[in-house]
């Protein structure tokens, strides 16, 4: 990992993405205090983590780990009330049987955890996270191989930590998932490509365009447009894709088009893909 | 304290749900229990002889009988009480040691294979907590087995030996191996497997390597003490046991110097 700063801040869902090997867990892990970078330094309140201060700092991280390392041996609840006792939780049983109950897993307790299955055992994974009110949330992959329930679930829990103020870093192939949570997008090639908003790495990369759907073939108002000087527009069918900045408004295109006898139906915001985006930004940091 | 009391009680929660992990253990002190039995006891009835009749024990019961405790016995059962009595020392070093690496290496392997370390990584729990609590974790059951096995071993040679035999295992020397020297040189011994662990890529290597070190020296003090090449007294077990406390330190202060959290997470695949 070389050259990776970014702030992640309460109240905020960063969604840290790239390819296999990229160094998306080496970062968690990293964030987590679990390891120490070799250069640079991590940041917890202003707070340096060091191998002296890693163990006080990680009390206020929650870090959901890519598999989810459950103690088979033992019940669920056994699994989380070791863990309630290493953070110190007053009352370890009272901890235990709120996120049970949140968790929607009251009836699994005495379940032993390698009797459940991969989604319950991710609930269980999740719970545990999160038994000790970390301000910070970490979590690897945490959709992984869940069905679309489960998967949706999550995503939701994930939306209401936002809400709760704490800082979620989320680690995900998934771009459908980052598009629908997260407020801010990092991109990693074992160093930071991109960190911004979707929908400021979409006008980066590819500006603001609007889609206008005719009622008629869109080709006879193409030479019209460049002539009025502009330049970028494309034409499918009765479709005209236009790139819209301070020269070319909405307002402007349209009114042009109806002057030129063309018939609307919709003018729609041209939104490229995430998919779009991230490859688009790993194929400019190669 | 808070954070290895927890973790200890877990690693031996879910020793209770695997008891067979305890068989090499169990059979190992099977074996070193009746060896003495068969030395002393079943080979001279087979073959119609006292121990007494033959010379080859004379210089070393000779030696034993000089201490306070053993004055009383009749020749024959002084024999068979240096027999029993010596023979300790590898029935303590045994069971002791297998019975806490065989909890080892399930612990350190079973955490490795089930992934289960990273998440406990991410807590607060310091290195010397996760070490103390692994080592712990393994030494208690092995010194249970230890005591179990000598507790057998005290109430067979009651029923089996001379009068008064039973009374010299538990004399202070005796007691003293049994109790401290047994315990301290499992927790070497496992200390030994975590520092060699953080520098391998198979744990299992360094439990085998930790098993080895320490049941070396353990084998050799046996041969020793039948030979007559060494008398344990309670000045040498004394001696012996401060060694391994300080030995015990300096190795758990190597141990969290080498527990590089990086290796682990990222070697142990």
């Amino acid at each position: 990992m070389d050259d990776v700063s970014f702030e992640l801040v309460p109240g905020e869902i960063v969604a840290l993405l790239g390819p296999n090997g990229a160094g998306k867990t080496t970062t968690l892990r990293m964030l987590g205090g679990l390891i120490h970078p070799t250069s640079g330094s991590v940041l917890l309140d202003q707070q340096i983590v060091t191998a002296a201060t890693a163990p006080r700092l990680r009390a206020s991280i929650g870090f959901l780990t890519e598999m989810p390392g459950l103690w088979e041996r033992l019940t669920v609840r056994q699994n989380l009330t070791v863990y309630a006792r290493l953070h110190g939780l007053a009352s370890p049983a009272l901890a235990v049987d709120r996120m049970l109950d949140l968790f929607g897993i009251s009836d699994r307790g005495r379940d032993f955890a390698g009797e459940l299955s991969k989604g319950l055992k991710q609930r269980v994974a999740l719970a545990r996270t999160l038994l000790h009110d970390p301000s910070i949330v970490l979590l690897d992959e945490p959709t992984a191989g869940l069905d679309p329930q489960s998967a949706h679930d999550l995503r939701e829990l994930v939306r209401r930590l936002r809400d709760q103020r704490r800082a979620v870093l989320l680690s995900t192939h998934n771009l459908d998932e980052v598009d629908r949570v997260a407020d801010r997008v990092a991109v990693l090639r074992t160093r930071l490509v991109a960190v911004d908003t979707p929908a400021a790495l979409r006008t980066r990369l590819f500006g603001r365009r609007i889609r206008v759907e005719l009622a008629r073939n869109a080709a006879s108002h193409v030479s019209m447009l460049r002539a009025g000087g502009i330049d970028d527009v494309q034409v499918e069918g009765a479709v005209i894709s236009v790139a819209v900045n301070e020269h070319v408004t909405v307002a402007g295109l349209v009114r042009r088009l109806v002057e030129n006898g063309a018939d609307i139906n919709a003018v729609i915001p041209e939104e490229r893909s995430l998919e779009d985006v991230y490859l688009r930004l790993l194929k400019d940091s190669e | 304290m808070r954070r290895i009391l927890p973790l200890v009680a877990k690693e031996l929660t879910e020793l209770r749900r695997s008891p067979s992990i305890f068989l090499p253990a169990l059979l190992t002190g099977t074996a070193a229990i009746l060896y003495p039995f068969v030395i002393a006891l079943i080979v001279p009835y087979f073959a119609g002889e006292r121990l007494s009749d033959s010379s080859d024990f004379e210089l070393a019961t000779e030696v034993f009988r000089s201490q306070p405790e053993a004055r009383g016995l009749t020749p024959e059962a002084a024999i068979q009480a240096y027999i029993f009595e010596y023979a300790l020392v590898l029935m303590v070093g045994l069971t002791t040691v297998t019975g806490s690496m065989a909890v080892a290496a399930h612990s350190v392997i079973g955490e490795k294979q089930a992934r289960t370390l990273e998440p406990l990584l991410a807590t607060p729990v310091t290195t010397f907590e996760l070490l103390s609590a692994k080592v712990l974790g393994a030494a208690l059951p092995g010194v249970a087995l230890m005591v179990a096995c000598f507790t057998i071993y005290v109430g067979a040679v009651a029923m089996f030996a001379e009068r008064g035999v039973w009374l010299m295992m538990l004399t202070p020397r005796s007691l003293a191996l049994v109790f401290v020297m047994g315990p301290l040189a499992a927790l070497l011994g496992l200390q030994l497997a975590v520092c060699a662990s953080s520098r391998v890529n198979d744990p299992r290597s360094a439990q085998q390597l930790g098993a080895l070190i320490i049941v070396l020296p353990i084998a050799a003090l046996q041969i020793a003490q039948f030979i007559g090449g060494v008398v344990l007294t309670p000045g040498m077990i004394l001696a012996i046991a401060l060694l391994l406390c300080a030995g015990n330190a300096v190795l758990m202060s190597i141990a969290i110097r080498l527990f590089h959290r990086e290796s682990i997470l990222t070697r142990w695949k």
